[in-house]
């Protein structure tokens, strides 16, 4: 439950401190960190328009999307406290409710039968699959590691480990906020800026959406960085007592955010025939992550 | 209870014979009723058996056979349910699919009389517990099959599909016959409790690898698959769905039979089912992605299923050699409930692929497009299959899979370094299967259902009839059971499980209650997932009440003269994909490059296709050897009578000669 209000908490601040970040980074004064948030609840008060080639699915998919984030967000825990949902190997739940949501907002994409949507949608499938065993292999690493199986058992065990399991934490840490990234269509891999249509991952995908669904899209992007964000909190915090964990949060958050923007600010997207290798190299990491593992739980001969 | 064996196959034998004589138009309704009999009265003993009370008779099959034991056990029991709920829907669906044909009477009487020999036989595979009686079901099943297959017989490619099957099959049957003779040698008897005692006294690894590559020849494990992406395309869409939602299982069946005799080896075996497994789910997944033939992509996706099952059986043989009870319940439990979720949303998938065929009469999805405005409830079937298949939430597929994932994570905490980096391997596989499945499935459902038509059809396309979309109905009904109380299934697959080893007994571990009260959380969270969206989509419809909702055309970058032909096609979809893995998925073009000095281009023609990796690296490579050798031998079937009388001739004084001295006796 206390996951729950630190992430809704931060899904309103993260995105618009990246944007700052970015304004400042580039000579700018830029909007107000809660721009963001205004320009959804905008959003949320206007009518649509919808494309004459599309159907029902088109429809609804904002909103099982929007509902699959929001389902994902209950299984995420805080420290010691659980999320909502919590059960053995919830974290293969969280990963295929996720999935569930891409699943329809491809769909959606396609419904509008236009030439850009699908490319965008057809990258999107791809790099999320690539993603995905990165995903697996880094849980499953943690889960030798600490001998538990859900996302609160290995978060809350992690830290009684030895330093090396400190240092795992911070490869792993760079794994989660890369996925963050592919996840959410940043820099390195998309850029959320770009003007071209036939350059665009995420953005294309969603250039038929307008008014309330677009407000949907906007923000299941503000919670799944404040999912991602939590997740690789959760890495650190172990049994620290609330009254300092709640702070260290918002100021590793609000360091994320910054982080996030300074990557955007200072870096180029990558050419996109070379975002499939890169984002395999994740995966790699996790294999050294699943060594390291290996190596601590004594079970490498 | 003997006496419903017995109606079993005079129920189905019966009917068969009347379907001969009955007018075209009634051919249907009665391989139905023959086909519901049957059923009826099988899976009356398989829920006996389940509840604990397992019917069996033995009769005297002679010299040869021995006593032929029929017995309905709690697996067999599993898969009889599974064949005879598949083959219901299957008749019913194929009545309406089959409505055009009522004129061509010879050719409808033939198929519902092979359809309803087809269900005996299979139901029978799982009841008869002697090789060589096995053997005689197990040929009739594939002989029917094949028939089936071979509908469309005036068409070549379908005719060479056909006979492409049959010759796999038959590779098959040498491997499982060798097999029992190899047990008879040994033991004395063709009945298949002798495995007890061949496995007790000899090694147990090899003969279980020939069992394997037979059975697995019908399961479609890599690489012995490729009969699969052949039959299914040229079968009737009904028979496709009830040969990929339970003829493959057969092999499963067989597997699952085989292993439950195993008394060592386990983990050399459980290891390399595992590997066969992942790279099988892996290569059909990434075939299934690239391909424009809708049903052949379904047929890659069956081996890819077949893989995910296999992981399941793999799990579960490492844990009887680690001693490891709730990896063998994970492991065999995520097999078996996945034999059934398969077999559900693939029969699905291919009815609804079926109906889009019947309507449109091409099966290249790059023609179609849009069709969810012509055919709604399809599209709709279509997408819950789709969504099932991919294994996510709130539907069925994802419990079976929720189970093999437990058993992989489970696994990494093993002791020994190679199965668990075996099993974190696999967990990696998984998920890239799928996160490939999203993929395939979205370019499927969004090429075909959505969008614009990118060609004009020869017929506008219609909804189906009812008749067809009510055994879909009903099919989406069970997948919604097994996601909303998988403990009811789980518990039966808990005491399937308890009983199945031969050499150990297995308790139920505690364990696997708290993953079945899992289940149960599961299934509640899949129900407010359902609950999110519907709250959500309610925010939004009182939201956008009152508000101005405009109809305009897609966004087209400025451009405004677009046709459907600039949609984005299924090609470029998966073209990404099929670029990374070119070295397993070949791709041929041809076409002609434009010449120099051609001022005035001519039309030209671009075609690019696919080639399964091991059929065209491997097995044509053999094949075409031995037709090569084999022309050297050309002239000794010359035509002309004479040389074969000189054959013969020859044959008889070799004969002659070689006796008297004593060669042969």
């Amino acid at each position: 439950m206390l996951s729950l209000i630190l992430i809704i908490l931060t899904a309103t601040f993260f995105t618009g401190i990246i944007i700052r970040t970015k304004s400042i980074a580039s000579g700018r004064k830029g909007p107000g960190i809660f721009q963001p948030v205004k320009d959804v609840i905008r959003l949320f008060k206007k009518g649509t328009v919808y494309s004459e080639t599309s159907s029902f699915v088109f429809r609804i998919a904002p909103t099982i999307y929007f509902s699959s984030v929001f389902v994902a967000m209950l299984v995420v825990p805080f420290g010691q406290s659980k999320g909502i949902i919590s059960f053995n190997g919830d974290f293969i739940f969280f990963a295929y409710v996720l999935g569930l949501g891409k699943f329809f907002s491809i769909i959606g994409a396609m419904d509008t039968g236009s030439s850009f949507e699908g490319m965008g949608a057809s990258r999107e499938a791809l790099y999320s699959m690539f993603a995905e065993p990165a995903f697996f292999i880094l849980m499953g690493s943690l889960g030798l590691l600490t001998g538990y199986t859900s996302f609160q058992e290995i978060f809350s065990a992690l830290h009684l480990g030895s330093p090396i399991s400190y240092a795992l934490a911070v490869l792993a840490a760079f794994v989660f906020l890369m996925i963050a990234m592919i996840e959410n269509s940043r820099m390195p891999i998309d850029d959320p800026k770009t003007h071209l249509e036939l350059t665009m991952v995420h953005e294309v995908m969603i250039l038929d959406n307008s008014g309330f669904d677009l407000g949907l899209i906007l923000t299941a992007g503000f919670l799944k960085f404040a999912i991602y964000g939590t997740i690789i909190f959760n890495l650190f915090s172990g049994t620290i007592a609330y009254e300092y964990a709640i702070p260290m949060f918002f100021a590793m958050q609000l360091f994320l955010a910054f982080a996030v923007g300074m990557i955007e600010s200072f870096m180029a997207r990558f050419r996109m025939n070379q975002n499939a290798q890169f984002i395999v190299v994740l995966s790699s990491v996790s294999l050294l992550i699943f060594f390291g593992a290996l190596l601590i739980s004594g079970k490498f001969i | 209870m003997i006496e419903l064996i017995n109606l079993s196959w005079i129920l189905a034998l019966l009917g068969a014979l009347t379907i001969y004589f009955v007018p075209a138009n009634k051919k249907a309704t009665l391989a139905t009723i023959a086909v519901v009999g049957n059923s009826l009265v099988t899976s009356w003993l398989a829920i006996l058996a389940l509840t604990g009370q397992i019917v069996s008779f033995t009769f005297n099959g002679g010299g040869i056979m021995g006593d032929v034991i029929i017995r309905v056990d709690e697996l067999s029991a599993w898969f009889i349910l599974i064949i005879n709920f598949t083959c219901i829907t299957g008749v019913f669906y194929g009545s309406g699919y089959l409505k055009a044909y009522e004129n061509s009477s010879k050719k409808l009487s033939l198929h519902w009389i092979l359809y309803v020999l087809f269900q005996l036989s299979m139901v029978w595979v799982c009841m008869i517990q002697n090789g060589f009686v096995f053997l005689i079901a197990w040929e009739i099943m594939s002989l029917s099959s094949m028939m089936l297959v071979i509908f469309d017989a005036h068409n070549p490619k379908t005719l060479k599909a056909g006979i492409n099957y049959l010759v796999q099959m038959h590779i098959s049957v040498v491997f499982l016959t060798i097999g029992f003779i190899w047990v008879y040698f040994q033991t004395g008897s063709f009945s298949l409790d002798a495995f007890t005692t061949y496995f007790g006294s000899n090694s147990n690894i090899w003969l279980f690898l020939v069992f394997f590559i037979g059975f697995g020849l019908k399961a479609g494990f890599i690489p012995l698959h490729s009969w699969l992406p052949h039959a299914h395309p040229a079968a009737p869409s009904h028979v496709s769905g009830v040969m990929s939602g339970v003829i493959v299982k057969l092999g499963i069946y067989g597997i699952f039979r085989v292993a439950s005799y195993l008394k060592s080896d386990y983990l050399i075996l459980g290891e390399i089912i595992i590997t066969i497994s992942i790279l099988s789910g892996l290569y059909g997944i990434l075939n299934a992605a690239v391909h424009r033939d809708f049903k052949k992509m379904l047929a890659y996706c069956t081996i890819e299923n077949i893989g995910i099952i296999g992981v399941g059986i793999g799990i579960g043989l490492i844990g009887l050699g680690n001693n490891v009870p709730i990896l063998y319940y994970l492991g065999f439990g995520g097999a078996l409930l996945h034999v059934l979720n398969h077999s559900l949303f693939k029969s699905l998938l291919f009815y609804s692929a079926g109906s889009v065929y019947q309507q449109t009469h091409t099966r290249n999805m790059e023609k179609l497009g849009g069709l969810i405005k012509s055919m709604p409830r399809t599209a709709v079937l279509f997408l819950i299959g789709a969504v099932a298949i991919g294994g996510m939430p709130p539907f069925n597929g994802f419990i079976s899979e929720f189970l093999i994932y437990s058993g992989l994570i489970k696994g990494i905490q093993l002791q020994d370094m190679t199965q668990i980096i075996l099993m974190i391997l696999t967990l990696a596989g998984m998920s890239v299967i799928g996160g490939l499945s999203i993929l395939t499935f979205t370019k499927t459902f969004g090429t075909i259902f959505l969008g614009n038509q990118r060609q004009t059809l020869a017929h506008k396309p219609h909804e189906v009839s009812s008749l067809m979309l009510i055994p879909q109905y009903v099919i989406v009904a069970v997948m919604l059971s097994v996601a909303v109380i998988p403990q009811f299934y789980l518990q039966i697959i808990g005491n399937i499980l308890s009983g199945l080893t031969k050499s150990i007994v297995i308790p139920q571990p505690v364990e696997f209650v708290g993953y079945i009260s899992i289940m149960q959380s599961i299934s509640l969270y899949s129900v407010l997932l359902i609950g999110t969206i519907a709250f959500f989509w309610g925010i939004r419809a009182l939201a956008l009440r009152g508000k101005p909702q405009v109809v305009g055309a897609t966004w087209g970058c400025g451009y405004t003269a677009g046709t459907s032909k600039i949609q984005y096609t299924a090609k470029s979809f998966s073209k990404s994909l099929s670029k990374t893995f070119n070295f397993i998925v070949i791709e041929r073009k041809q076409y002609e490059e434009l010449q120099v000095g051609e001022i005035f281009p001519k039309e030209k023609k671009y075609t690019s296709h696919y080639h399964d990796f091991f059929e065209f690296r491997l097995i044509h490579v053999v094949t075409n050897r031995l037709i090569y050798s084999a022309n050297y031998f050309k002239f000794i079937q010359n035509g002309r009578i004479q040389s074969y009388v000189l054959y013969g001739v020859i044959f008889i004084i070799a004969v002659f000669i070689l006796t008297i001295f004593n060669i042969v006796l």
